[in-house]
């Protein structure tokens, strides 16, 4: 099939503004957005810079705008678009180091504000070995296990392309992940990092970010489990 | 595998944020029974072309109506400028600012509950 595909392209420090090149491309249906990029870079512009790394949608490494809409390059078929007319454009809300590419830390410093590590000091269990838990304190937060930080989310949402200091729908995820965890012990820290007014309350539940995922996770859910969390205390499992 | 529990860990301490995303979602419970309770009788037991002076003047004979109107102007009032905040927010980043914001906006909402409130309640003095 014939496509017509649109690309953002910018090099900082080029002289030249922002722009898109086009291309018509011959292509298979089931290639994925990943491929169409791969085939310009080598058929058309090696100078074409996006990330990638595994293309399977486990590393989060090559989420950008297709048509608009937040998704992992590798994970969309061409077929999938419903359109000939491919725009390829980087993350909003992130500024762009080049085409495609985005500076990502700062969605990693928000990321690491919410202590997204295990926390527990006290005495190991008698035997020495593992802080058991149960499998239903386990399922109570396997949705947001699944994050693989790449930015979909975050840069999906207008709050935080409004104020780049809300920490964003992927740092609560994480922050979710710890605060539900039965083991760790740091649930009342990471509560009072959301409780800031750059936290959840930033949070206007317009869903954009539950619908960029490409993992699936139910974000929008996340975000208010940790507001009621901050409201009574309570967390259930 | 286990039943359910419930965990309870130290609540963080209320801030402005928590006290105003709170003051949204219990407004809203008192508004809907205000709002409803407003429209039906209003717009449709009484109806709009039904109104007259007369009508206005009844109503303000009762206290009861009086200060059903002035909590749904206060809770209608603070809902929208909570939602003003909200916008405002987007645009103004310093925390300093935004405190000033919050406040400011929290006068300007005491300010026109106040003076809507001493007309409704207060009433009016009538022309000799």
């Amino acid at each position: 099939m014939q496509i017509n595909l649109k690309i953002f392209r910018y090099l900082p420090d080029s002289g030249n503004k922002p722009h898109y090149d086009k291309y018509v491309m011959e292509v298979n249906p089931t290639d994925r957005v990943l491929d169409v990029l791969e085939q310009v870079r080598a058929d058309n512009d090696p100078s074409l810079a996006y990330r990638r790394s595994c293309a399977h949608g486990v590393c989060g490494s090559d989420a950008m705008q297709i048509n608009g809409h937040n998704a992992l390059a590798c994970k969309v078929l061409v077929k999938d678009l419903d359109s000939t007319d491919i725009t390829i454009e980087p993350l909003r809300g992130l500024n762009v180091l080049r085409d495609l590419i985005v500076d990502m830390e700062p969605f990693f410093d928000h990321f690491r504000s919410v202590q997204p590590y295990f926390i527990n000091d006290s005495e190991l269990p008698a035997d020495g070995k593992e802080r058991l838990q149960s499998p239903t304190e386990r399922e109570r937060f396997d949705d947001t296990t699944k994050c693989i930080l790449c930015a979909a989310c975050t840069s999906s949402c207008p709050s935080f392309w409004a104020d780049g200091k809300y920490v964003g729908p992927a740092a609560i995820v994480n922050a979710h992940r710890f605060i539900y965890d039965s083991r760790d012990t740091a649930a009342t820290e990471r509560l009072e990092i959301m409780n800031e007014a750059t936290g959840v309350w930033r949070c206007r539940t317009i869903f954009n970010c539950t619908e960029a995922c490409p993992r699936d996770i139910k974000i929008t859910k996340a975000i208010a489990e940790v507001k009621k969390a901050i409201i009574t205390g309570k967390l259930e499992n | 595998m286990n039943a359910s529990t419930v965990r309870t860990v130290q609540k963080p301490k209320p801030n402005y944020e928590t006290i105003a995303w709170k003051w949204m979602r219990y407004s809203a419970l008192l508004l809907i029974p205000l709002v409803w309770g407003h429209v039906l009788l209003q717009d449709i037991i009484v109806g709009v072309h039904r109104i007259d002076l007369d009508y206005v003047a009844l109503r303000w004979a009762s206290i009861g109506w009086r200060t059903y109107d002035t909590l749904l102007l206060a809770f209608a009032f603070a809902h929208g400028v909570n939602g003003i905040r909200q916008v405002l927010r987007d645009y103004i980043h310093s925390p300093a600012k935004q405190k000033w914001l919050n406040w400011g906006l929290l006068a300007f909402w005491v300010v026109i509950v106040a003076i809507g409130g001493i007309a409704l309640i207060g009433g009016v003095r009538t022309i000799p």
